[in-house]
């Protein structure tokens, strides 16, 4: 057994020499023709999904801000990035020509929107930064770093200095869950478990039109579970306890 | 701090391993979800060498297992996280273990610098072929005439003899060891034709041809899919080191007088007291180790952080010599034949 596994693997090895060879320069990664119907067709979605995604992200930092009044100025801070963000991606479909589907991505946020209110509602601070600051955003972060492999030259540069912002959202919200952790674990727990899967659901939802943009939903997960993991190994959770919360998303 | 990044040599392998550790995510998931499984920093542990020096080192498992190898793109994301987390974590020299050197190497992974926000330093990692390849010619030249091979009247055969590992060990037996012939075997004849010019010695010969006049084979390549080995045309004594990876080469080769070694893998002094190597099988566990993953602990120990072992064919006898009289001093050694591991199950 263990020879043929060897010499499979080894053929295998060579074989996809030709392949390495043939995208040698990383900037003709096999890039998708932006100019087609089809590509235009998925990026009305996909660029729909962005451009709400960061109005959202705005108004819940002003919402949240609503529950720590201290952080306002900060926090009014990150909403006024998420706003440049949603005006950049918004010249990016209009540099392809293309009309943004926003009915489409209103539809796409509206589980987790109606979580997040609910959450807001009774003031339960935990579940929003869990749901934005580190859910919404390692998505975004995610998704940012898989597009930018393959975006055409514009959205290139734009989503590029979305992503160094997106780092700094992260890094907002994990600050304060670290504080505070002592208090809000089992808050952070429950509400993972509630609302991870439904990232999850979002990802295959979008990942046919995702393709379509070359963007691999096995390489948006595995960005994501990255973006995911290293924020709650910040916030100080172990090893066990973070396969215990990943554990949601793939139920 | 050192760095070790390794795989599971299974994908049931890995998920009994993920299983032990706490993992369960991963554990009870399927192919795909390891796909998407991100590296995760197993173990930490503190090493104390045979010259008193204390080091701090960590293992990292990449969540690769063999069975991604038909998937490039995935088996390319999972080295190069894997290093980025070594990176992020402040390791200053990470050996590149098992599978992971390969597919940097065979999949060019050089050209991928930039990973998310961090741009990757090679100097921070090494694949530790010059060790293994130091290490397998220790075996060699302590082994042989343990089963009654004469160095001096031996023919040696190296299977894959233009590798990095190869070449090295080639360049060691024909300068250091005054053995009677050197055979020169691999798929490619042009490089093949280079080496033996650098070498100035050695005859280009077919497996074929080389096997039955071999008093030692050493093994740096995978085995030709067809080949059927007759062992009965095996000279006998006969040993052969199996310098490849994963190690299965005793499955193929049992017979009286033929003695199969696990190449490239040493023993430290003492118990380390980690967890690690068990996830690599080794037979002791707490003292054995790729020889790849020891040139990250000697080059911690020594203070030398630097890519040491980089790219093709650039391992010179003055970089085993180094490599090899600081393995010594820090109390490493080769496993003989005496340390015969048992057959690994995969």
């Amino acid at each position: 057994m263990h020879n043929e596994l060897k010499i499979t693997d080894m053929q295998i090895l060579e074989s996809s020499k030709k392949t390495t060879e043939e995208s040698a320069n990383p900037l003709s990664l096999n890039l998708p023709d932006f100019t087609t119907d089809s590509y235009k067709d998925a990026y009305s979605r996909i660029n729909a999904i962005v451009i709400e995604g960061e109005q959202e992200a705005h108004d819940n930092y002003i919402s949240i801000a609503t529950l720590i009044p201290t952080e306002l100025e900060e926090l009014t801070k990150l909403a006024r990035m998420e706003m440049k963000h949603k005006k950049g991606f918004t010249a990016c479909g209009r540099n392809l020509g293309v009309v943004a589907d926003m009915e489409f991505a209103k539809k796409f946020f509206s589980k987790l929107h109606g979580n997040f209110q609910i959450a807001l509602k009774k003031g339960n601070l935990t579940t929003c930064l869990l749901i934005q600051a580190i859910l919404i955003e390692a998505f975004a972060i995610s998704a940012y770093n898989v597009y930018i492999r393959v975006a055409d030259p514009f959205a290139k540069k734009i989503t590029e200095g979305v992503v160094k912002d997106e780092y700094l959202h992260l890094n907002y919200g994990q600050e304060w869950l670290k504080e505070n952790l002592s208090t809000c674990k089992k808050e952070l727990m429950e509400a993972n478990k509630v609302n991870l899967p439904l990232i999850k659901k979002m990802l295959d939802e979008v990942a046919d039109d995702a393709s379509v943009l070359a963007m691999d939903r096995e390489e948006l997960m595995e960005e994501f579970m990255i973006a995911y993991q290293d924020t709650l190994m910040e916030i100080g959770l172990d090893n066990r306890e973070i396969a215990r919360m990943a554990m949601a998303a793939i139920v | 701090m050192f760095g070790l990044i390794g795989h599971s040599t299974s994908f049931e392998d890995a998920k009994r391993k993920a299983s032990l550790l706490g993992f369960d995510h991963i554990a009870d998931g399927d192919l795909d979800v390891w796909c998407t499984a991100p590296p995760q920093l197993v173990e930490n542990v503190e090493v104390k060498s045979a010259a008193g020096i204390s080091i701090e080192g960590s293992y990292i498992d990449s969540c690769f297992v063999p069975e991604m190898l038909s998937r490039f793109k995935t088996a390319r994301r999972k080295v190069l996280n894997a290093m980025e987390l070594a990176q992020k974590k402040g390791i200053n020299i990470t050996a590149l273990g098992g599978f992971t050197s390969i597919i940097f190497e065979n999949f060019n992974l050089l050209q991928h610098k930039q990973i998310r926000n961090t741009s990757l330093e090679w100097e921070r990692f090494t694949t530790g072929n010059t060790h293994t390849a130091w290490v397998i010619c220790k075996q060699l030249e302590k082994n042989a005439p343990r089963i009654g091979i004469d160095l001096k009247k031996a023919t040696v055969a190296v299977i894959g003899a233009t590798g990095d590992i190869g070449s090295a060990v080639c360049r060691w037996l024909i300068n250091k060891t005054g053995i009677s012939e050197l055979l020169l075997v691999a798929r490619q004849q042009e490089p093949l034709a280079l080496l033996q010019k650098e070498l100035d010695g050695g005859t280009i010969t077919s497996l074929d041809e080389a096997l039955p006049q071999a008093d030692v084979v050493v093994w740096v390549a995978s085995m030709p899919k067809t080949m059927v080995i007759d062992t009965d045309h095996l000279k006998k004594p006969c040993l052969m080191i199996d310098g490849g990876y994963p190690k299965n080469l005793d499955e193929k080769f049992q017979g009286e007088n033929i003695h199969v070694l696990k190449g490239g893998i040493v023993e430290f002094f003492k118990d380390i007291g980690w967890n690690m190597m068990e996830l690599a099988e080794m037979q002791n566990p707490q003292r054995e180790m790729f020889a790849c993953f020891a040139e990250a602990m000697i080059l911690e120990f020594e203070k030398c952080h630097t890519n040491f072992s980089w790219g093709r064919n650039n391992i010179s006898l003055e970089k085993m010599e180094f490599i090899g009289a600081a393995s010594l001093k820090h109390g490493f050694s080769a496993i003989g034949l005496d340390k015969q591991s048992k057959v690994l199950t995969v």
